[in-house]
């Protein structure tokens, strides 16, 4: 009982995170602001909604394989998220008038 | 070119026409194809056409007859596997074409990634340690679904894709020097060439005893283990190797232009 009432509150924490993504990828204008809402909701709606299965799951193989599917969404989300990022730093031609930037001393333009 | 004003009315005309009945087209096609859906035999009923003793056959003989456990596989790899041979050789068939059509002889391809090279992932040092750890899980998990193909779901086509998808991870995290040093344009057509011959041969044997080939000089071993199924097994993995490579080619040859 007090799993599934547990399980319920991730699962719908999980699709509350992931509807708030949804709206932000619509509402904000910018590729930049839209990565930031995209990936951080993304990691953090799948994870909950994941752990909140593995919870209904209980102890058992199947709830193993979600913690992996988490932990590979984990490694995954973010890094392609990054990657997106850094072509658009790279190549966004008026950068300034988008976002404050912060250029890195070593390459002295647009680096790492 | 000039149009004289009796011509631009015609041509108006016809804009309007062509959008009526393009209009009207569409319709009565959209008609026709919900008519058929309409008219289709209620799903599941007995006595569709789609139930016959086929299906009773593949089920109740099919683990006797192959040895397979995963009767899907049983069914495209053995009971039809030309039907399988039919669909690799398209997928090869599509790489021939794109070889054909992208192989990057002028080395415009080349020159334009090195305009670009700047911007590739290769030099970006977090994807390249996330894909160092993942590569190997990749490469593993695709071996292991390539090879439980006849005991549980994928097969050579979902693990050929793993695989794919895998090199073409590896190509894009190290860039295309490192990857040519397991898999250049020589050996990627030894490869698949290779599996395809091997699958042709080893499934072309019924042309010449005619008909059913289902007694096969190869024991089936005991269902549930690995050697077990006779030929399913490598049949699985030269699929496996052809989908991989035809997934791995078409990436670099769009990218740039050779392998």
């Amino acid at each position: 009982m007090i799993r599934t009432v547990l399980a319920a509150l991730l699962m719908g924490a999980g699709l509350f995170v992931l509807a708030v993504a949804t709206l932000g990828i619509f509402r904000f204008r910018y590729v930049l602001n839209r990565i930031h809402v995209a990936a951080k909701c993304d990691t953090l709606g799948a994870m909950l909604f994941l752990s909140g299965l593995a919870v209904l799951e209980g102890f058992s193989f199947a709830a193993f394989k979600l913690i992996l599917i988490i932990i590979f969404l984990w490694f995954t989300n973010p890094v392609a998220s990054h990657l997106v990022t850094r072509v658009e730093f790279q190549t966004a031609a008026e950068l300034e008038h988008e976002c404050e930037v912060i250029r890195d001393r070593k390459e002295g333009g647009a680096g790492q | 070119m000039e149009l004289n004003p009796v011509e631009i009315r015609l041509l108006r005309r016809f804009r309007k026409m062509y959008m009526v009945t393009a209009f009207l087209v569409s319709l009565a096609m959209t008609a026709v194809l919900l008519l058929t859906v309409f008219n289709l035999p209620a799903f599941g009923k007995a006595g569709n056409p789609a139930e016959n003793e086929v299906i009773g056959r593949y089920i109740e003989k099919g683990l006797e007859e192959t040895g397979a456990v995963n009767i899907v596989a049983a069914v495209i790899l053995d009971y039809r596997a030309f039907d399988t041979l039919g669909e690799t050789l398209v997928l090869f068939t599509a790489l021939v074409a794109v070889l054909m059509l992208l192989k990057d002889e002028a080395g415009v391809f080349n020159r334009r990634y090195r305009e670009r090279s700047k911007f590739e992932p290769e030099k970006d040092q977090i994807f390249r340690s996330v894909a160092g750890m993942l590569i190997p899980c990749l490469l593993v998990f695709s071996i292991y679904i390539i090879v439980n193909g006849h005991l549980s779901a994928g097969g050579g086509f979902a693990g050929g894709a793993i695989l794919g998808a895998t090199l073409v991870l590896y190509n894009i995290a190290y860039g295309l020097e490192k990857a040519r040093g397991f898999i250049n344009e020589k050996n990627f057509l030894r490869f698949i060439t290779a599996a395809l011959l091997f699958y042709s041969v080893v499934k072309g044997y019924s042309f010449f005893t005619g008909g059913n080939h289902l007694p096969s000089v190869i024991p089936l071993g005991f269902p549930g283990s690995i050697f077990s199924g006779g030929l399913i097994l490598p049949l699985n993995i030269t699929v496996g190797i052809v989908v991989a490579c035809v997934v791995y080619g078409a990436f670099c040859l769009f990218n740039r232009g050779g392998l």
